[in-house]
């Protein structure tokens, strides 16, 4: 099985696969698509509701259309896309990374790439692992599935429904349901405030009159073979369900919003370094992991809250890829990034300063706070203050810094996070 | 009062259970009253056990608690009716399907019949697929002897049926306390029982074997011939080749009652009519006494005990080699107290843990199960961590008092066999029990009769690619052959459309999500079902001619869907 | 008189005060004008943005998702839903294509914003679609 020869292979199609493509193409690269499903677009296909592109477009796409601009792009550039394939195996050598492939009409056969990019996206937490208990009944969906058999099969899952975890995807379900037809009993979030947008708790709850319970949580499914209820509980400030307070709740149908885990299972036999604290690669700023040549963005690299930012991490990496591909890249040069204070990650998790310009750094505080500052200091300097008006855990911050106010000799970049 | 049941009232004396009345009937001992809780019912069962007794009949009411809810299949006309089997084997768990695989190699009309939409519903396909060396069965018991046997059979069994079987082997750690008194005793005891091929390991050897094994434990020993199967395949396995082999399996299909002729059963009562049979294997499980009780041979009565199991990630599979288990001293449990052992798919599997409850079809978990298990298991291996879990179901094991397996035929009925009372290692024991049982069988035929062997019978059966156990070239020569083993459903398990397609059309057809689940794996990595439960629902609908919201998990009322949307159609632009 | 909203034009959800003051309405919080007019609409007749999906006539290609160009009022997206139920698209749209010209008593379209003729490749199992790309 001998493959043809790619100088960037970008796995999975959806918006940031999309995006490395193309700027990988931009740059000159040979470039493949490898997507699983038998249309590109990724999870965006399902999304079907508005609010996509603001930044980037400057416009309220819904997912499809946001998804759709970049298939065109791509389609012009004459971008190769393998769909309805499946990565079997995939191997680095001195040649570069062999992926082993399969689908329907070219069976299994093989391809060859100088640089590689996952952009595999991210799968959600099921009901067992946020351990729920009771038996395993009908009517037990995340809401990602939710999405899939009403927006694309067309498929009504239930008609009486409770909905469990406030994130964006199980607002957008709630309103979704109601407006086909269902009955949402509410929205239950274990933590003391939504982990959703704010516009989000407007215009799906609130609009239609959904209640959000806070501090509540399900701890048991009831019904054999389809649900026939859920036992809520009201939760302590250590989210253990509080005895005495539980309530039963009928409906016959409990859909999950409970967290998303970026996929990366393809790159572990590579010896890729997680970071446990996104589930995605360490990488630097060009989105860089620890193996030559393998690039990583979108979901996989750490869950985002919008496709703008999954994009940009996607042309960020395919420019990369294709750097590194074509040209004679400047060995990298690494120091550290530190979170500290009340951060609970940053992406880049180290920064190549070898390879100079502007570093793009997202991160996340660990809990809300009301005028926090930041700071970015590297040898005793500060580099970078910013104040915010709030922060949430749930929104996403960015913050563009420029290498050339790092100190000569720096050892480590911090980044802290203060109330 | 006969000297035996002066015991039994002595004992059900001393655990003041004053409204308990022990009587004689046969063999038997028959305990009847009342009592207050289920806890006392099955102290009262165990005070009657080992007395001496055939078996022990607990009739004891128990104020205030429902009675065991069992599913029956709806009533289905009569499509069953008249139709006339040389044996009727009621039960489609690993026993039952094993049996009709063994009566096939004869030239008989043999049938099984199962309650639920497929076989290994029940207790065959909510255990951990353990295939015991046979070291924790009682000395004299059936137990013991069908371990032994049913495990050295296995090899062979896998070959001829096409599942997987995994000779890990385990590794049974003693903690310091134990390792000095106890390994001389293990060793001699494993010697008597003829368990095969035990080796003693030093602490050190243990480490060398099981990097990642518990730091409490001071050495051990390792029982090679331990196994891992998947037990719902095993079963499939066994039903498919006794369909290929020419036996009937009808699903959906239950035993209500015998026609009795004469102290004989003439046929079987079900939901679909009246089954003719020349003899019935009795292998029904949970209900088995049930069963028992419609011939009037109800001289056992069957407790469900629960057994909780999670599932690790395949990403720590290959972190454990072995089945570990580490006993402790004290901690009297009629299981093996379960352990933490290797799947054949990759995973890992801790449990199951025991419980005894009154609901013989409540598979349901509970918090405090699952922090027994963590609390016992996940120490085993130093690399675990409860968020591994991916997912994890329980399982009600049949159990007499007496805690052994019946495997016999009826004293009081000349054409009844009971194959009863299987717990662990009952999975072990199959291919040993179905073997006596259908040689059992078969001489109650030949009482009437001629029995020939079957001259068509082939003991192989057809298998469907298996993708991931492929190489690369056979997995690209079957895509060529059928291009859908080139589309993939299932990402986490990489698992074709073209296998799916397989299950739903095999010899016993798979026609529910859970079924299917059970045959090609779909939906059972790592995302439980999330990406890929929509297409497998589309799948099943266009195989099957159905519609969409008919598709269930498997029982009636298991509907995935409510309904589709968009259903005012009209207007056309 | 007072009200608080939380301005959903944007993911960024800045809190208005919309203050009543006899005639004007002023607004304040906003990061940007169209928080203000948001608000100052808000009061009179909320309006939102419908997304949903229509039924089409192509098995490759059950649904067809769709948005309002521009929004409807709230109190409409029920009967608007009722309306879309009813309706089965029969040509192979892509985004942008018109639905339906007057959506529900509104003078908004219903537009497609997905491309149906990737279905129709994939179906055909055209050559420019699926193994060698849909895309060269």
């Amino acid at each position: 099985m001998s493959g043809a020869k790619w100088d960037v292979a970008v796995i999975g199609a959806g918006p940031a696969g999309l995006a490395a493509a193309i700027a990988a193409n931009k740059a000159g690269a040979r470039v493949c698509l490898v997507e699983r499903e038998s249309r590109p677009g990724g999870i965006l296909k399902q999304c079907i509701h508005d609010g996509f592109g603001l930044v980037r477009f400057g416009q309220k796409l819904s997912g499809p259309e946001y998804a759709w601009r970049d298939i065109q792009l791509a389609k012009e550039r004459g971008i190769k896309l393998f769909t309805d394939t499946f990565l079997l195996e995939l191997e680095a050598r001195e040649e570069g990374f062999v992926l082993t492939l399969q689908n329907s009409e070219q069976a299994v056969f093989q391809i060859v790439t100088r640089a590689l990019v996952a952009a595999t996206g991210c799968r959600e937490r099921s009901a067992r692992q946020v351990f729920i208990h009771g038996q395993r009944p009908a009517g037990v969906y995340t809401a990602g599935t939710v999405q899939r058999l009403i927006n694309i099969g067309g498929h009504l899952p239930g008609k009486n429904c409770v909905i469990l975890g406030s994130g964006d995807i199980g607002l957008i379900m709630a309103r979704r349901l109601t407006l086909e037809g269902a009955k949402v009993q509410g929205v239950y979030e274990i933590k003391a405030e939504p982990s959703g947008l704010t516009r989000n708790i407007v215009q799906c709850l609130e609009d239609y009159n959904i209640p959000l319970h806070l501090g509540a949580t399900v701890t048991k499914v009831h019904g054999s073979e389809r649900v026939e209820a859920v036992t809520i509980s009201q939760v302590d400030e250590n989210l253990r369900a509080l005895p005495g307070t539980e309530e039963y709740v009928p409906c016959d149908t409990l859909v999950l919003s409970v967290g998303l885990i970026p996929e990366n299972d393809m790159l572990l036999p590579l010896g890729v370094q997680i970071d446990p604290r996104t589930g995605g690669p360490a990488v630097d700023q060009l989105m860089a992991t620890g193996q030559a040549g393998l690039y990583s963005c979108g979901n996989a690299l750490h869950v985002n809250d919008l496709v703008d930012y999954v994009s940009e991490s996607g042309e960020i990496a395919g420019s990369s890829a294709a750097r590194f591909s074509l040209g004679k890249p400047d060995r990298p040069c690494h120091l550290p990034v530190i979170p500290q204070g009340d951060i609970q990650y940053v992406v880049p998790q180290k920064l190549d300063i070898a390879a100079g310009g502007q570093a793009v750094l997202y991160f996340r505080s660990a809990r809300t706070i009301a005028n926090a500052s930041l700071e970015i200091s590297a040898g005793g300097q500060v580099l970078l203050q910013k104040k915010y008006k709030a922060v949430r855990p749930p929104e996403m911050e960015r913050i563009v810094l420029d290498l050339a106010l790092l100190p000569p000799g720096t050892e480590e970049l911090s980044l802290n996070l203060r109330g | 009062m006969t000297e035996k049941l002066n015991l039994v009232a002595r004992e059900l004396a001393k655990l003041g259970l004053t409204a308990v009345y022990p009587r004689e009937w046969r063999r038997s001992v028959v305990l009847e009253g009342e009592v207050d809780t289920w806890q006392q019912y099955i102290a009262a069962g165990y005070a009657a056990a080992g007395k001496g007794y055939k078996g022990v009949v607990n009739a004891i009411k128990v104020r205030g608690l429902e009675q065991s809810r069992e599913y029956l299949p709806p009533a289905q006309g009569g499509a069953l009716e008249g139709k006339d089997y040389d044996v009727v084997i009621i039960g489609g768990g690993v026993i039952g399907c094993a049996v009709a695989r063994d009566l096939t190699r004869w030239d008989l009309r043999v049938a099984l019949l199962e309650k639920e939409d497929d076989v290994a519903k029940q207790t065959s396909s909510r255990n951990n697929g353990m295939i015991h060396p046979g070291i924790a069965a009682s000395s004299g018991s059936k137990k013991l002897a069908y371990n032994i046997r049913g495990n050295r059979m296995y090899t062979q069994a896998a070959e001829e049926l096409g599942f997987e079987l995994v000779r890990c082997g385990s590794v049974v750690m003693l903690g310091k306390s134990m390792y000095q008194l106890a390994l001389p005793y293990v060793r001699y005891k494993a010697l008597q029982k003829g368990v095969d091929g035990l080796i003693p390991l030093s602490r050190r050897q243990v480490a060398r074997r099981e990097p990642n094994a518990t730091s409490l434990q001071r050495g051990g020993i390792f029982l090679p011939s331990t196994g891992v199967v998947a037990p719902y395949k095993v079963t499939v396995a066994y039903a498919e080749n006794a369909v290929e082999n020419g036996a009937a399996v009808h699903l959906n299909t239950a035993a209500l009652g015998f026609a009795m002729e004469q102290g004989r059963i003439i046929g079987v009562r079900t939901n679909q009519g009246l089954i003719r049979a020349g003899a019935v294997v009795n292998a029904a499980g949970v209900w088995a006494d049930k069963i028992a009780a419609y011939a009037d041979d109800h001289f056992f009565t069957i407790h469900g005990r629960k057994g909780t199991i999670a599932i690790i990630d395949k990403a720590l599979g290959a972190t454990q080699k072995s089945v570990l288990a580490l006993p402790r001293l004290g901690v009297k449990s009629y299981t093996k107290g379960g352990g933490l052992n290797p799947t054949v798919e990759g995973n890992l599997l801790m449990g199951p843990t025991a419980i005894e409850v009154s609901q013989r079809e409540d598979w349901s978990t509970t918090p405090e199960e699952m922090e027994f298990l963590f609390s016992r298991h996940l120490s085993l291996n130093r690399q675990l961590r409860p968020r591994d879990t991916i997912t994890y179901f329980a399982g009600v094991r049949a159990c007499t008092f007496e805690e052994d397996f019946i495997i016999e035929p009826s004293e009081h009925v000349p054409n009844l066999i009971h194959a009863v009372g299987i717990q662990s290692p009952g999975l072990a024991s199959a291919p040993a029990i179905a073997q006596d049982v259908a040689a059992m069988a078969v001489e109650i035929l030949k009482t009437t009769r001629e029995v020939k062997p079957n001259p068509t019978f082939n003991p192989e059966r057809r298998l469907t690619p298996q993708l991931a156990k492929l190489s690369l070239e056979e997995r690209g020569e079957a895509i060529k052959k059928n291009p859908a083993y080139g589309q993939i459903v299932c990402r986490c398990e990489a698992i074709s459309a073209g296998e799916i397609i397989d299950a739903i059309h095999s010899p016993v057809p798979a026609t529910s999500l859970d079924a299917v689940k059970r045959r090609a794996r779909a939906g059972m990595g790592r995302c439980q079902g999330g990406f890929c439960t929509p297409a497998i629902l589309e799948i099943l609908a266009r195989e099957t001619g159905k519609a969409a919201s008919e598709i269930n998990k498997g029982r009636p009322g298991s509907q995935l869907l409510a309904g589709e949307t968009k259903t005012g159609g009209g207007t056309r632009t | 008189m007072e009200k608080m909203l939380v301005c959903i034009q944007c993911p960024q959800g800045c809190k208005l005060t919309v203050s009543h003051s006899g005639e004007g309405v002023s607004v304040t919080g906003n990061k940007c004008p169209r928080g203000a007019s948001y608000a100052q609409q808000e009061l009179i007749n909320p309006c939102r943005t419908l997304t949903t999906t229509v039924r089409t006539a192509f098995v490759d290609f059950p649904l067809l998702p769709v948005r309002t160009l521009g929004e409807i009022p709230l109190k409409s997206v029920f009967g608007a839903m009722g309306e879309i139920s009813r309706l089965v698209v029969k040509k192979r749209l892509r985004p942008g294509d018109v639905v339906l010209e007057k959506l529900y008593n509104t003078d908004v379209a219903l537009i497609a914003t997905d491309d149906m003729t990737m279905g129709e490749k994939y179906a055909k199992g055209s050559e420019d679609y699926g193994r060698d790309g849909i895309l060269s």
